[in-house]
């Protein structure tokens, strides 16, 4: 062959993703420019098949350096010519970056998505040309079918397969080696060979990728075991969908013949073996062997029941061999290499590696091949790179739409056949689908179970009606129609498909359902119980996602849209019907709104605390005075704690027409948001403000009145004759860290700290070195104050990584910038010092399995302790409720966090005693204790008019506002900046940092709003919800 | 490739050499069914085994007639060291096997199926044709369903009421697609289908035309084998309840072949024909025997009746038969032509020829042809046709006149046994040859048939001298199956009737037509006859012509025997009792007889 000799190869790939985003153009461009520029003799493109990472398509990858270029553009074609090809230079713009560190890795095998990987049966895909025999040839193909011709009996063929360990790769896993033996052992002839090419899983193209990049591995695989069984025809079952892999076959079974390695007398060795291709018409069922036999007859493509199995009756009622794509892909190396070789990788029962289709919520999405054994996690967040935009992880769909999800606990997984299915899923075609938190996993297992449920064949009646059935129940749960009996027809219905359905396909379709209902189950009874989807994935229970995520569900589209039109005062008023504090949530709200908005689908979620702080500010000179909802009522009602939660849940009971004192043991009002939360966050005359406004509704305030001190819950009861308690005590007591020295001077709790700031008695820190031991809030907030007091240094140790940090990603990013230093996977062990702290004696940790949260779980690293010099040491780990306020008082129980024990409708162990906010939840916001504090008062009016509610529910009307303007025209319009007092400036002053939007920068931004609200109302016209109590009825 | 090569019996013993088939009917096995030790023959299924041993494992989709589908999972049971369940109906037995079949789990799982079927369609049974005697309704109360876990649709289905004896009731339906298979297994026509996938499923005819439009052919199989009501017989419906009818075993006596039936009667009323699941045409018929016997429009002959002022008047059966009596004798010169039916029960054959040969010395004739003149061997049986590899049909068309012969070599075909139609004028019974097979000459029929190792040639009265020779060379080599156009010809043949296929110049006729149709062909050749006395069921062309009317019993009407087609002497029963003036043929002949 007078083929030239290339210097450079260009390596384009063509799987399925990148032949989306229009590689082949690429090639031909390619082609043409290295043409124009003379290079066509030195320099080869070549159209491989799928290298697997398909999030970063379309990819090249040139060759000898190993350049590996990212969604190459047409344009860059004439780029990666000139600088690549003629001057030898990486294109940087091109090269893979990682996400977080946006570090450059310009070589192939340097990408971390392929670090972890290990290729055997993807080990061609992408890197030959399809096309080419000889390139298979060249790569070690073809050595294995001679081997076996020439060297070795049929049975030492099966005994290789069998000592490998191969279990077949279509999900089921039974050992490869054993079945062939069972089909050569069946009595009659002639057998048959059969390739499952039947890949129908959404989103799983894996032997597509094996058919498309390396089709003579599938073919030798075949040749081998119609070998070892005595078959002379094999057959090819391969979706019609898949046009280039039956083109590829085409062409590589008329190359194999044309060589003599398919067809008659293969090699002169007398076996004979002819490959057949079938194309399916898409039936999902036809995956399952049976049926793949019957439609390859000829017949309506449904299994048959087994026994007899195919081994002894198959094709034709001749015994058959049927295996999947990957497991004939695999079969060559083995018999080439050995049965010991193939255990060198994954784990002694799982030898070899798997093949997954990573698609979702991760950062790299595509095609890998891994050891068997890898973990969950590992796949998750060291090869997928972890959630998009940094979300939180919630479960990993594995084994396609017939498999299950698991949740974060089960991430320390490994994948194999075995482990997965204890877990509750199945390896399955390999496919793997991550959700992060927005998913609604009720809505997520319907989606499979309605394609599962479709795809029955609907021969056997568990399959065929039990399908159905979990289909209709799933989808009234999913309107807020559920009812808590259906938990348990799921259950029942799962089990009689599991137990008697005909096939796998039957008996594996309510596994979504059932291991999400295993792991999720608070989830389904909140959709039950409450008529509200968590994950605001649910369209009829999900007015908006910003009003669903957020915790005291404002009506976010309602108030951005009067915004939008100037009317302040009326979008002031909408947000006060579920939250008083539009002051102070426009500062210091984590703005769980802007999290699941839906323009950040588009490109950035609005700036909805902006502008709701902008509406605010605008309307700060007119106070404001609650109107009252209801007639006075003579019952009074005392409520302890002037915090967030405890003034809401004061406020709507003086609406209501009660009584209401609120007694708080500080000299000024506002718990946490007072003491807790800095003044350059939070301003203290905006603070008051707010109050001020509440208390008008006829709100009685006494400060300096400590319970268990200054009274007890049963004075009020008995000496002051309140009819109702609501507690409201927060949680201010600090964690302690349990190490020696930590009673030192010198050590000083982080809300002791902030607390002693605000109320005007700061701590001593000019000139002083400052270790803060924690990550969230509190940590943040006091390294910030302690700058701005006038510390020298200021340190924060944080045993896990900074994506793990619960604080602010803008707090955390704002004290890096102020010059806080961050000390992470680190953990302090001992405070030094003999009078007084004069250091922090830390040890190094290292990440090891997964916790529930989907974090790593720091580990220490011994001898690796290290001292930091520090004259204070800030403890800011977490806060409790503190019991010591219930000296006195009786019946009140708490729970082992010691957070305090109530009920769904916020009564505690005591009758007539509620709680509320933080002393029930823990640490939390200022939006979550609102959504209590609104939900206590009505459990409390309920209380007190005699009425007993299992389930509360805090309504106000939703509001429709007409959209006045042309959406279209605001779609290119980017999400507002917001002004900041620049660094230098902020240290040393307690003055706001964030300097709020104008007026024209706030309406605009309101206009980027999607009306998510208004495609509800027009679906609610056609889907009305019934009401939580009727679902229980 | 020899995928499509046929093996020997087809069916359920599918690959299997006849040898291996007796031996394996003799081997047996043993193990324990409910803790209890049984025999059981290896090969069979434990359903089978289990029913043999007397224990009831309960079924849906299953029918003893079809092969084992195991899609329903009533009958699934648990076996020793085996994960799953299985079903009892496709399970083969094996030694030492051990067998539950009625654990806690296993009726968890029925009830389960039950209530997914309810759940499914409208099985309101109180509304339904079936009620009382539904397979559905019985293991709805054997399994104590007493109430709806889930509710019943809401969605009403569709009813094709587009065939003319039966109805299809989608609502009724549970999808155990009996009728599909019993129109595949059975008869061959492979009219009826499923689309759709999952819960999407329906029945079909077809590609989803109505029923009565498709290749139906109105069999009724798929009607026998609902186990719902999901197939509704026009006529019986909501006639009785298995507990209020009487079941009559007998023949039917449309054709040669004879098929077994089950006549099914209420208060002096046929309500239905069924066929016999364990008689040699494995419970099938052909419209002509289920439905339209049973749809018969014409005039029927209640009195005897003689010619008076050229008028037919209603007389006594003594004035007939005197009259009769007199007509015959009558005829000195001119001779009498005595004519019977072929269909006419061998006992009234027997009559008709002692009076005529033995007593008045006529030459008694057949009014069909009969084909015992061809000398072509008869020696074939309905069951060679499951086990050819090669049909030859010559001057037949088993379809149109042996519907259930036809249906069998459909089913041979499917199963892969070539079948090859010798061309013909005009009817072409093409339709059941073999893909790309259409119709051949003879000469191409006998050459595919030395080809073969089980030929079996189906011949008809069609088939010509010149072809006689050339299949008359296969004799030895091949099972003949002789298809008579009339139902008891192989007894008329044996008694020697003559052909009365040409016009008689005899004075007198005496034709005993019987229910056959009397076609003004047959009136043709008595037409030169001065004196005619008809002997039938119906008014027709003949007896508008006839001096004398003698009235004659129907099929359900009657006991009398039959020699079919394969020469097995079968036997029809009187279901009904006639009017007091219709009297069995062989009283009227021998009172006639008596007056001569």
């Amino acid at each position: 062959m007078a083929e030239p000799f290339y210097r450079a190869n260009v390596l384009v790939c063509g799987g399925a993703a990148c032949s989306l985003a229009n590689s082949a153009q690429l090639a031909t461009l390619m082609r043409e420019e290295i043409s124009k520029r003379g290079l066509q003799d030195e320099v080869r493109v070549v159209e491989t098949g799928c290298r697997g990472f398909c999030a970063q398509g379309p990819l090249m990858v040139i060759y000898p350096e190993g350049l590996f270029y990212c969604q190459v553009q047409p344009s860059d074609v004439p780029v990666i010519v000139e600088e690549t090809l003629i001057k030898g230079r990486p294109v940087t713009r091109l090269v893979f970056k990682e996400p977080e560190t946006q570090r450059p890795t310009p070589r192939f095998k340097e990408v971390p998505f392929y670090a972890k990987q290990k290729r055997i049966t993807l080990r061609n895909c992408g890197i030959i040309d399809p096309d080419r025999i000889e390139e298979y040839i060249a790569s070690g193909g073809y050595e294995a079918l001679p081997k076996a011709l020439f060297e070795m009996t049929p049975e030492e063929v099966i005994d290789v397969v069998k000592r490998s360990g191969l279990r077949g790769r279509g999900g089921g896993g039974f050992p490869a080696g054993l079945k062939w033996e069972f089909t050569r052992k069946a009595p009659g002839s002639p057998k048959y060979v059969v390739c499952n090419a039947d890949e129908g899983d959404p989103g799983a193209f894996m032997d597509r990728s094996i058919l498309e990049g390396d089709p003579h591995s599938v073919l030798e695989g075949m040749a081998l075991a119609g070998y070892a069984i005595g078959a002379n025809h094999g057959y090819i079952y391969c979706r019609a969908e898949y046009p280039l892999a039956l083109e590829r076959l085409k062409v590589a079974i008329a190359q194999a013949e044309e060589y003599g390695l398919l067809g008659d007398d293969i090699l002169g060795s007398g076996f004979s073996f002819h490959i057949h291709l079938m194309e399916g018409a898409g039936a999902f069922v036809c995956g399952e062997e049976t049926a793949l036999i019957n439609s390859i007859e000829g017949k309506r493509g449904e299994p048959r029941v087994r026994p007899p199995f195919p081994v002894t009756v198959g094709l034709w009622g001749k015994p058959t061999n049927v295996n999947n794509v990957k497991t004939y892909a695999n079969v060559p190396q083995i018999v080439a290499k050995g049965a010991d070789w193939f255990h060198e990788v994954g784990t002694p029962g799982n030898p070899g590696t798997a093949i997954l289709a990573l698609t979702g919520e991760v950062n790299n999405t595509g095609l890998l091949e891994v050891p068997m054994g890898i973990t969950l996690g590992e796949i998750v967040y060291d090869i997928g790179g972890g959630i998009r935009d940094g979300k939180k992880f919630k479960a990993v769909q594995t084994g396609g739409p017939l498999g299950g999800c698991l949740p974060a606990s089960m991430l320390n997984v490994r994948v194999d056949f075995d482990f997965l299915r204890e877990a509750g899923a199945v390896m399955g075609s390999g496919g793997m689908i991550v959700v992060d938190e927005g998913t609604c996993m009720v809505e997520f297992s319907k989606f499979f179970l309605t394609f599962a449920q479709a795809e029955s064949c609907g021969q056997c009646t568990p399959c065929r009606v039990g399908g159905a059935r979990m289909l209709e129940i799933l989808n009234r749960i999913t309107e807020g129609r559920g009812k808590l009996s259906d938990l348990d027809r799921i259950r029942e219905i799962a089990w009689g498909m599991q137990t008697g359905s005909l096939c796998g396909l039957g008996q594996l379709t309510p596994g979504p359902v059932i291991s999400a209902l295993m792991y999720f189950e608070d989830e389904f009874r909140t959709h039950i119980l409450e008529g509200r989807c968590p994950a605001g994935g649910c369209k009829t229970l999900t007015r908006a996602r910003c009003v669903n995520a957020c915790p005291a569900e404002v009506d976010v589209p309602a108030y951005v849209s009067l915004i939008a039109q100037g009317r302040y005062a009326e979008a002031l008023e909408v947000h006060r019907e579920r939250n008083p504090f539009p002051l102070i949530c426009g500062r210091v709200c984590p703005a769980f709104c802007e999290g699941r908005c839906r323009r950040s689908d588009v490109d950035e979620p609005l700036a909805i605390r902006q502008v709701k702080r902008f509406m605010a500010d605008h309307e700060i000179n007119n106070p404001w005075t609650p109107a009252k909802v209801a007639e006075a009522k003579p019952q009074k009602v005392a409520v302890i704690g002037a915090g967030p939660a405890g003034l809401t849940a004061a406020l709507r009971l003086a609406q209501r027409g009660y009584q209401v004192t609120v007694f708080d043991k500080l000299p000024i009002a506002g718990g946490m948001m007072a003491v807790g939360i800095p003044e350059y966050r939070l301003p203290r005359n905006i603070l008051n403000t707010e109050i001020e406004g509440i208390l008008r509704a006829g709100i009685e305030l006494k400060l300096e009145q400590e319970l268990g001190k200054d009274f007890t819950i049963d004075s009020l009861f008995q000496d002051q004759g309140f009819n109702a308690v609501v507690l409201a005590i927060g949680a201010h007591k600090s964690r302690r860290l349990g190490i020696p020295g930590e009673d030192l001077p010198g050590v000083m709790h982080g809300t002791v700290f902030l607390k002693d700031v605000a109320l005007g008695n700061p701590p001593d820190v000019k000139g002083k070195r400052v270790a803060i031991v924690g990550g969230g809030a509190v940590a943040t907030d006091v390294a910030r104050t302690a700058l701005r007091l006038g510390a020298s240094q200021v340190h924060i140790v944080y045993r896990r990584t900074r994506e793990d940090m619960p604080a602010w990603k803008e707090e955390i990013h704002a004290a890096l910038m102020e010059g806080v230093r961050f000390h992470f996977l680190t953990n302090p062990v001992r405070v030094l010092g003999d009078d007084h702290v004069i250091g922090l004696e830390c040890q190094a940790q290292q990440l090891a399995e997964f916790d529930d949260s989907a974090r790593r779980k720091p580990k220490p690293i011994e001898g690796s302790e290290f001292v930091l010099d520090v004259d204070m040491v800030v403890p800011a780990i977490g806060q409790a409720t503190e019991a010591e306020a219930m000296a006195g008082s009786e019946g009140i129980s708490f729970n082992r966090d010691s957070t305090l024990t109530v009920g769904p409708n916020l009564a505690t162990s005591r009758e007539g005693v509620f709680a509320c906010g933080d002393a029930t939840l823990g640490p939390a916001t200022v939006a979550e204790a609102v959504a209590q504090g609104n939900k206590a008062a009505v459990s409390v009016d309920a209380f007190l008019s005699g009425v007993h509610i299992e389930r509360p529910k805090f309504v106000t009307p939703y509001h429709e506002v007409p959209q006045l303007f042309d959406p279209e025209e605001f779609a290119e319009t980017k999400r507002a900046k917001m002004p900041e007092l620049p660094a230098e400036e902020r240290v040393g002053s307690f003055a706001e940092v964030e300097l709020g939007f104008d007026e024209a920068t706030a309406r605009l931004e309101c206009k980027r709003c999607l009306r998510c609200d208004l495609e509800w109302s027009e679906w609610m016209k056609t889907h009305r919800p019934v009401a939580a109590e009727e679902a229980l009825a | 490739m020899d995928e499509d090569a046929p093996t020997r019996g087809g069916g359920r013993g599918a690959g299997l050499t006849l040898t291996e088939e007796m031996n394996s009917a003799m081997a047996t096995v043993t193990l324990k069914l409910n803790g209890q030790t049984i025999q059981a023959r290896e090969g069979c299924t434990i359903l089978e085994a289990a029913k043999e041993a007397g224990v009831d494992i309960p079924t849906l989709c299953h029918h003893p007639a079809l092969a084992g589908f195991g899609a329903c999972r009533m009958c699934v049971v648990e076996i020793a060291n085996e994960k799953k369940i299985h079903p009892a109906c496709t399970y083969p037995v094996s030694e030492g096997m051990e067998v539950q079949t009625e654990t806690p789990k296993l009726v968890q799982l029925r009830k389960f199926v039950l209530e997914m079927l309810f759940s499914e369609r409208n099985h309101y049974c109180m509304y339904c044709e079936m009620s009382g005697d539904c397979e559905l309704q019985n293991l709805a109360y054997r399994y104590g369903m007493d109430k709806w876990t889930y509710p019943s649709p809401n969605e009403r289905m569709p009813v094709d009421g587009s065939r003319q004896y039966f109805i299809m009731d989608h609502n009724r339906c549970v999808l155990c697609r009996r009728c599909v298979r019993a129109c595949d297994e059975l008869v061959g026509m492979r009219t009826l289908g499923v689309k759709g996938r999952g819960s999407e499923t329906m029945i079909i005819a077809d590609l989803d035309v109505p029923f009565g439009d498709s290749s139906c052919v109105s069999c009724g199989t798929c009607l026998q084998v609902c186990p719902t009501g999901a197939l509704i017989d026009r006529k019986s419906a909501y006639g009785g309840r298995n507990a209020d009818v009487t079941k009559t075993k007998s023949i039917c006596t449309f054709c040669s072949v004879g098929c077994d039936t089950e006549v099914v009667t209420r208060a002096g009323r046929v309500l239905r024909v069924d066929g016999v699941w364990d008689g040699p045409t494995n419970g099938v018929l052909c419209a002509k025997g289920r439905f339209e016997p049973l749809y018969d429009t014409r005039d029927r002959v209640t009195s005897p009746m003689v010619r008076q002022d050229g008028r037919l008047v209603p007389v006594t059966l003594d004035e007939a038969l005197d009259a009769a009596a007199e007509c015959i004798a009558s005829a000195n010169g001119g001779g009498i032509s005595a004519l019977a039916t072929a269909n006419a029960p061998s006992e009234c054959l027997d009559s008709f020829v002692a009076l005529f040969r033995n007593k008045l010395n006529a030459s008694p004739a057949a009014i069909e042809p009969l084909l015992n003149g061809l000398d072509l061997p008869a020696n074939g049986a309905l069951a060679d046709l499951d086990s050819a590899d090669c049909i030859a049909i010559v001057g037949a068309d088993p379809l149109e006149d042996h519907p259930v012969v036809g249906y069998r070599i459909r089913r041979a075909r499917n199963r892969g046994a070539k079948v090859v139609a010798v061309a013909q004028n005009g009817a072409s019974p093409s339709q059941l040859a073999s893909k790309g097979a259409g119709a051949v000459s003879v000469e191409n029929a006998v050459a595919v048939c030395r080809s073969s190792q089980w030929p079996v040639v189906v011949y008809g009265p069609g088939v010509c001298e010149d072809q006689v020779g050339q299949i008359k060379e296969l004799a030895g080599a091949a099972k003949f199956l002789r298809l008579d156009p009339a139902a008891n010809a192989a007894y008329a043949a044996r008694m020697g009737l003559a052909n009365g296929s040409a016009p008689t110049s005899a004075d007198v006729a005496y034709v005993m037509i019987g229910e056959r149709e009397q076609n003004g062909e047959v009136a043709q050749r008595v037409a030169n006859a001065k004196r005619l006395v008809v002997h039938a069921a119906y008014h027709g062309p003949l007896t508008e012509k006839a001096d004398v009317v003698l009235p004659a019993p129907v099929w359900c009407e009657r006991d009398g025997t039959y020699v079919n087609l394969e020469g097995r002497t079968v036997s029809a029963r009187r279901v009904l009792t006639p009017d007091e003036d219709v009297l069995p043929e062989t009283e009227v002949l021998s009172r006639l007889s008596a007056r001569l």
